[in-house]
């Protein structure tokens, strides 16, 4: 039997980012993602047709997901704050892919949504996050306008905006500021969810 | 937002184990140390992990088959590096700040068959479109990228950021209620169809681009007592809706 490898941990990605090769992010950005892109689009002959917006042929498609995994095998991630590649062996990357999780409960009690995989020809239709998406907020309308959306009926969980002031300051990220707009960004969206009667609405 | 802002969130009475925690990805398969602090303490909380990232097609990628490929690579390394319980993509055009142009909408259909495809991944978009909201051109933006994602076997919908994304209050539920209907009217139907459809939208919204509609804010789309849309913004809804049957969309004729 074979044995289960251990997966990769943030923790063992942070220790890579302070060992790994050093590389000049310039290079990086410049040399090394567009022209290992490059060289992995003609290897596996990716031509997309932008007249068809979602992949008909299914070689196409495999070739897409092989390209997108010898990339990511081959580069790896670049550290901005160290300046280091963080590499990944085949292995890991595939340790990770099969032992992601295939489900998850989204929400609580009867709000609560159990999202599992979907096929592109499933009949069934995606789970809706509704919200600004990040979008700023007014802090005098954050509320109503969170609650319109936990209203709406087709809406599943909260995508929420972000308060553009609070108590009339700006919430500078790194300030005390910032911390007392992401707390009352919470506790409102909470509040605009129990008014629309789905307090156990996912976030 | 810095990590301590990101792990403020989670208190008692805030964000729960149960919701989406969100740790974001640098363009293009760069991180930076402050986002392996945030995924630390996802880890270690046993929360629900949301990594997001939006590939830049005509950016440091380059051209589209580039961009979907790191796109794919990407989505990969979200469950590599940070334990992702899903993915929330969106490929954005460089030029537009969209994800509803039809190059961005490309790479997210072909990443996400890609993915869908060798994987179990859950799988998520996220919507910027360039008019604002009570426009007809806004809600066929999101229309578009709603079925793209539908038929390309994505999970979950997140939007919608009317007008990029970047006004005060520029946007209200309806969106996301067209997000949600499109969704469903597209639920199913073969993928060549589903191009058919797609080209024929998107090049009915994609020549107006230098002349979008910046659309309206939520207090003049909403009456912000009752918490209701507009009689205007729901004859707005109306037309779209008229113009996704004009293409064969049944769902509104059930």
């Amino acid at each position: 039997m074979k044995t289960i490898g251990k997966r990769v941990t943030v923790f063992d990605v942070y220790d890579r980012a302070k060992t790994g090769p050093k590389v000049a992010e310039n290079d990086w950005d410049c040399k090394i993602v567009p022209q290992t892109a490059t060289a992995l689009k003609q290897k596996y002959g990716i031509k997309i047709d932008k007249t068809r917006i979602i992949p008909e042929d299914e070689d196409l498609i495999d070739n897409l997901w092989a390209a997108g995994l010898e990339m990511l095998e081959t580069t790896g991630v670049y550290c901005i704050d160290t300046g280091r590649v963080i590499r990944y062996g085949r292995d890991e990357i595939l340790q990770a892919v099969t032992g992601a999780p295939d489900s998850f409960i989204y929400g609580e009690g009867r709000e609560a949504i159990t999202v599992v995989p979907r096929a592109y020809s499933a009949a069934e239709a995606p789970l809706i996050q509704g919200g600004p998406t990040g979008s700023p907020c007014s802090e005098d309308l954050f509320l109503p306008i969170h609650q319109a959306y936990a209203q709406e009926p087709l809406v599943d969980a909260i995508v929420d905006g972000v308060l553009q002031t609070v108590m009339g300051k700006d919430p500078v990220p790194g300030s005390p500021w910032e911390i007392m707009a992401v707390r009352s960004e919470a506790l409102f969206v909470r509040d605009a969810q129990c008014r629309a009667g789905r307090s156990g609405m996912g976030l | 937002m810095s990590p301590a802002g990101v792990i403020a969130a989670d208190f008692p009475g805030g964000m729960r184990r149960s919701d989406s925690h969100e740790v974001s990805q640098l363009n293009e398969l760069k991180i930076d140390a402050g986002a392996l602090v945030v995924g630390a303490h996802y880890a270690l909380a046993g929360n629900i992990v949301m990594v997001e990232q939006m590939p830049i097609f005509g950016g440091y990628a380059g051209g589209l088959e580039e961009t979907a490929i790191i796109d794919v690579a990407t989505t990969i390394n979200s469950f590599v590096m940070l334990q992702a319980t899903w993915h929330l993509d969106g490929p954005i055009h460089v030029r537009w700040g969209v994800t509803t142009a039809r190059e961005a909408l490309a790479v997210a259909g072909h990443a996400a068959r890609a993915v869908e495809k060798h994987t179990r991944f859950i799988l998520g978009n996220q919507y910027y479109t360039l008019a604002g909201p009570c426009t007809v051109m806004c809600l066929l933006e999101t229309a578009a990228q709603a079925i793209t994602d539908t038929v390309s076997g994505r999970e979950i919908l997140s939007g919608v950021a009317a007008a990029k994304g970047v006004l005060t209050d520029r946007f209200s539920p309806m969106e996301a209620r067209m997000m949600a209907e499109a969704a469903r009217a597209a639920a199913g139907m073969p993928v060549a169809a589903a191009n058919v459809l797609l080209d024929r939208l998107v090049a009915g919204y994609e020549k107006g681009y230098k002349t979008a509609p910046g659309g309206k804010t939520f207090s003049q789309c909403y009456d912000v007592k009752t918490l209701t849309p507009t009689a205007e913004y729901l004859a707005v809804y109306e037309e779209a809706v008229g113009v996704l049957r004009g293409l064969g969309l049944t769902y509104w004729d059930k």
